[in-house]
């Protein structure tokens, strides 16, 4: 029986079924051989868990060793700041890229039931990225007989509802407190800090000095009673359902439940006025200025275009700023260590030629594949391989003045790791960028760190440039001819990489 | 319209057995003479090949065969020098919303090479006929539809093309919008520029055509004077879209 047209059921249904299209898209169509692919490769993370259980023996693996409920405490630390960011992500693209937002809201159904429906389809959504991964591992333990292993599901689900719940509750104390205007941007970049708040804990554990790594691996294997790391406290209640304590699963359910519906159904109404107020969010105002004369120079004109649409857009920057935030504690990592085994030369050249070569690839695609207006281009009167020429020009100019002040530090502590430092970040940031040149993907600008979701050949490609530019600048510092090795396998790799037929982006003339 | 001394230039656009198919034939064998200094609209029913005849003109989809030839040179051999005299309007405004109209008629001037102190001076005039003057300094995104579409049609006109097409210009534009944009468009006639048309207000068509042609099936089944499409369907007092439904209603017959 399908339910009532208008009902929140129905609307949900809605909801999960645009979800699915979405996915569904983005996999290029789920073929009968994709999905056998998807299958398989389901079975096979099955087969890895199996594989690794194997050595606990017929044992319990939480009763066989008592330190897998730290990771599993572990594994719920990584879990809900993931969902929190993708619910805080997904309310603040509802609230300003609107969608049918407008359709439902002009229609007689109540705010409560489409910021519920759309709640349960972002929840479906975090929790299936999460399932692919964890409900193997409870599929495995529970057909060895370990049944309460099987409470990952509730528990999962839980998280979901909950992590959703203080998403939206965030996204929209956020656009209370910063105003339509700024409130995008802010909770973007929230949500990304929230997203890899555990990875950038975990890396700011292994960079912190051995004596605070230290006191806090005690408190953590010997929480004091009641204290906040105590197993039995409160925050551990997520990690308890998982491993199966059924007081604390249902404990555990009951709040998820609660926080969703108060977030849905109680802020509901403040969703859909926030919706509103969005729409008419008037759009920073400029700083007035002289009128000065038009440019006479094409290729400056073409770069004065890209550096104003670079800069006028806060959340483009962010996006490109948390790369190398990112990267600043596998900085101290390499910092700390090479003090011990290395110069800080071969340290700092292949994390600034990783950069380096980052940001060229996001600023050239920004460019290229993230044109907002192709059309103009094409019918204008100058051959296709001139705008790419200066647009290329237009990106490689902030990267080289970006990366100077790096390059410049550098020189004081080790001058011949600069040289080659400046040398390989030129070399692999023109190859990042001829490689978004040639085959570009189009999409739209804010899309910028999820470029390469419609083309992970493409991705994985730069990545492998950066890399093998990488070690090149580290075989240079170090003084070996081989370093030309790397550079002629990043030359091969580009060349190969070089499809003409996939060329899209301006072909305007000849 | 004034008259112009039209023996001396090449015709403004000539196609010749013009053909693009997709998954359909979109132009099919289309014939099509545009004289310089006139306006001249393009009327066809929707997937009649309107847009897909002009986008092949301005250069940007590839001609399946047949020629074109924009003030006598061969668009299909010299694409360059063909854009270097024309400018392309569509329906969907080509606009970059993080740039002020200044800096983006700046950007197409730029584009197309116009001398950096005409096209100042011709941009400035343009803000102000259009009325954007006092805007001229505001982030495009935050325009109306309206505002938009003015700061893409003086985008078109800001380097002087001798051959404007425009796609739909009037669609969603409120009535004070719309005279200014067809009193410009007539102003930039009397100049001696030719403008090419498409519209599906055929009021539009009927008060600033000088010649009107009809599409249908990427195929021309009608063209002339107001008056002498009035003739083709035997009624000197017929409306503009009487006619237009009679020709596309016989033409469906014989097809």
């Amino acid at each position: 029986m399908s339910p009532r047209p208008g009902s929140f059921a129905w609307l949900a249904a809605h909801d999960l079924r645009q979800s699915w299209r979405g996915f569904d898209a983005a996999v290029g169509g789920l073929t009968r051989i994709k999905a056998v692919l998807l299958a398989g490769m389901l079975m096979a993370v099955h087969i890895g868990f199996w594989w690794g259980l194997r050595f606990n023996g017929p044992e319990d693996p939480l009763a066989h060793d008592s330190s897998l409920s730290r990771y599993i405490a572990l594994g719920v630390l990584f879990v809900l700041p993931g969902i929190i960011a993708q619910a805080m992500t997904a309310t603040t693209r509802a609230l300003y890229a609107h969608g049918d937002l407008e359709l439902l809201f002009s229609s007689p159904v109540s705010a409560r039931a489409v910021l519920g429906a759309r709640a349960v389809a972002t929840a479906a959504n975090a929790i299936a990225w999460f399932a692919i991964v964890l409900l193997p591992l409870a599929n495995v333990n529970a057909l060895a007989g370990h049944l309460h292993w099987l409470a990952i599901y509730p528990a999962l689900v839980a998280c979901g509802l909950f992590g959703t719940g203080v998403g939206i509750m965030l996204a929209l104390a956020f656009f209370a407190a910063v105003g339509p205007r700024r409130a995008r941007l802010v909770t973007q970049i929230g949500a990304t800090a929230v997203g890899a708040s555990f990875m950038l804990g975990l890396q700011g554990y292994a960079a912190a000095p051995g004596a605070a790594r230290a006191s806090l691996m005690k408190v953590m294997e010997s929480p004091a009673q009641a204290g906040w790391l105590d197993w039995r406290a409160f925050l551990s209640l997520p990690a308890r359902a998982a491993a199966g304590e059924m007081r604390a699963l249902g404990l555990w359910m009951m709040v998820a439940l609660a926080m969703f519906f108060f977030a849905t159904f109680v802020l509901g109404k403040r969703f859909a006025s926030a919706a509103i107020i969005s729409t008419g969010a008037p759009p920073p105002p400029m700083r007035w200025r002289e009128t000065r004369a038009f440019r006479a120079n094409l290729g400056a004109t073409m770069r004065a275009k890209e550096r104003r649409l670079i800069l006028r857009d806060p959340w483009l920057i962010s996006q490109i700023a948390l790369q190398v935030v990112y990267m600043l504690p596998i900085s101290f990592i390499l910092w700390r260590n090479g003090g011990v085994t290395g110069s800080p030369g071969i340290v700092f050249t292949p994390l600034i030629v990783v950069v380096g070569a980052q940001l060229a690839g996001s600023l050239a695609w920004l460019a290229l594949s993230g044109e907002d207006a192709p059309d103009l281009l094409r019918a204008a009167p100058v051959a296709a391989s001139r705008i790419e020429r200066h647009k290329i020009e237009a990106v490689l100019t902030p990267i080289s003045l970006l990366m100077t002040a790096p390059v410049v530090a550098l020189a004081f502590a080790a001058p011949w790791g600069a040289v080659c430092a400046a040398l390989f970040t030129l070399g692999a940031g023109i190859s990042t960028a001829l490689l978004n040149l040639w085959r570009p993907s189009p999409s739209p600008r804010g899309l910028v760190l999820r470029r390469h979701s419609q083309s992970k050949v493409v991705g994985m490609i730069e990545h492998l440039l950066s890399i093998v530019w990488a070690i090149g600048a580290v075989m240079a510092v170090m003084g070996y001819w081989a370093a030309l090795v790397p550079v002629a396998l990043a030359c091969l790799i580009l060349w190969l990489s070089r499809s003409r037929s996939l060329r899209v982006s301006f072909p305007a003339a000849a | 319209m004034g008259e112009i001394d039209r023996s001396a230039i090449p015709p403004a656009l000539v196609l010749r057995d013009l053909r693009k198919t997709f998954v359909k034939t979109a132009v099919d064998g289309l014939n099509l003479n545009v004289c310089a200094g006139e306006l001249y609209a393009l009327l066809g029913p929707n997937g009649a090949g309107k847009t897909t005849t002009l986008r092949m003109v301005a250069g940007l989809l590839p001609a399946d065969s047949g020629a074109i030839e924009i003030f006598g040179v061969d668009a299909r051999r010299r694409p360059i020098e063909a854009k270097r005299i024309i400018a392309w309007l569509p329906d969907e405004p080509m606009l970059y919303d993080k740039l002020d109209p200044l800096e983006y008629l700046e950007f197409v001037a730029g584009l197309w090479g116009a001398e950096p102190r005409r096209a100042q001076t011709l941009a400035n005039e343009l803000l102000e006929t259009l009325g954007l003057w006092e805007h001229r300094r505001e982030r495009c995104e935050g325009f109306s539809r309206g505002m938009k579409q003015k700061v893409a049609l003086a985008g078109a006109l800001v380097h002087e093309p001798r051959l404007l097409m425009l796609d739909e210009p009037l669609t969603g534009l409120d009535a004070a919008v719309a005279r200014q944009v067809k009193d410009l468009l007539v102003a930039r006639v009397k100049q001696g520029a030719t403008i090419i048309l498409t519209t599906h207000i055929l009021e539009v068509a009927e008060r600033l055509a000088d010649r009107i042609g009809i599409i249908q099936r990427g195929r021309l089944i009608a063209e002339g004077t107001l008056g002498q499409l009035r003739g083709m369907g035997g009624d000197d007092n017929a409306s503009l879209e009487t006619i237009f439904l009679n020709l596309i209603a016989q033409s469906e017959r014989a097809a």
